[in-house]
């Protein structure tokens, strides 16, 4: 059965992507989210085995979303992805729970590994 | 940009992204052209602040713009809303892919801006061109990347 991911982007391009190189893998995009407060309501609904969750949105950013998540659910797998960061938002993100950082644009291989990381890391 | 690398490697750091990206995607090769996109434009325009005070745009044939969105997202019908968006998003990865470079030649952290798409050629205020890449894809529908510095 495949592993269920919630995609948190406000590019709907990168929910696209994700669908397509994730097509014929072990991994299946199970929700969309435009932002992170759409993405802390949703999350107890979906319930996926993980979360690929943007920086930089509009509102919420993926952050303060992925710590929100956290708290109230504190065994979510949250990946979080970014076009830029640097040592600080490694951090922070470190120190907020998330499972590791995936760089725009997407690569398969690894995409798949970070996800396969993020997954054993339990 | 205001950096260590003298203009000839930062161009060449410039045009590696620029192709990279543009592949990774959208799925598009783009190669060097001598002929600079003169009709149905549109332009994505991100400045650089904390570390590198300069601005990038890339100005496409609008039609060249919508076949990449349309290989990004996998869908025929576009409208002209979903190819500003895709627009954006793909000179935003762009740029962060450019700063990861930069920061990885000269250990000077950048920042930029939310991306602003704008119909047409846009220049962006007080600043004046350093240098342009130009290029053409497969079906010979141009664009080209400009390197702004404050003046």
């Amino acid at each position: 059965m495949a592993k269920r991911v919630m995609v948190v982007d406000d590019s709907r391009m990168i929910c696209m992507q994700m669908k397509n190189l994730l097509q014929g893998t072990d991994y299946e995009v199970a929700a969309y989210c435009r932002d992170g407060e759409e993405a802390v309501a949703q999350y107890g609904e979906v319930a996926p085995d993980l979360v690929t969750m943007d920086i930089i949105m509009p509102g919420m950013d993926g952050l303060e979303a992925a710590q929100a998540i956290l708290e109230d659910y504190p065994d979510a797998k949250i990946l979080m992805v970014s076009s830029l960061a640097y040592d600080d938002t490694f951090k922070e993100a470190e120190q907020i729970g998330a499972k590791g950082f995936i760089d725009k644009p997407f690569v398969k291989e690894k995409l798949l590994e970070a996800f396969q990381d993020a997954l054993q890391d339990a | 940009m205001n950096t260590a690398l003298s203009q000839q490697e930062l161009s060449n750091l410039l045009d590696e992204a620029v192709r990279e990206v543009t592949e990774q995607t959208a799925g598009v090769q783009l190669f060097p052209s001598g002929e600079t996109p003169n009709e149905n434009l549109c332009t994505v325009h991100i400045s650089f602040s904390k570390g590198f005070h300069t601005s990038l745009t890339l100005c496409a044939d609008t039609e060249l713009v919508f076949r990449m969105a349309r290989n990004a997202l996998g869908e025929e019908e576009l409208t002209q809303q979903d190819m500003e968006d895709f627009c954006k998003e793909y000179f935003n990865i762009l740029c962060g892919k450019i700063a990861a470079i930069l920061f990885r030649e000269t250990s000077v952290p950048a920042r930029f801006s939310i991306p602003a798409f704008y119909h047409g050629r846009y220049t962006p205020e007080n600043h004046q061109t350093q240098f342009m890449l130009t290029y053409a894809d497969a079906q010979k529908e141009g664009a080209q990347l400009t390197h702004h510095v404050p003046r």
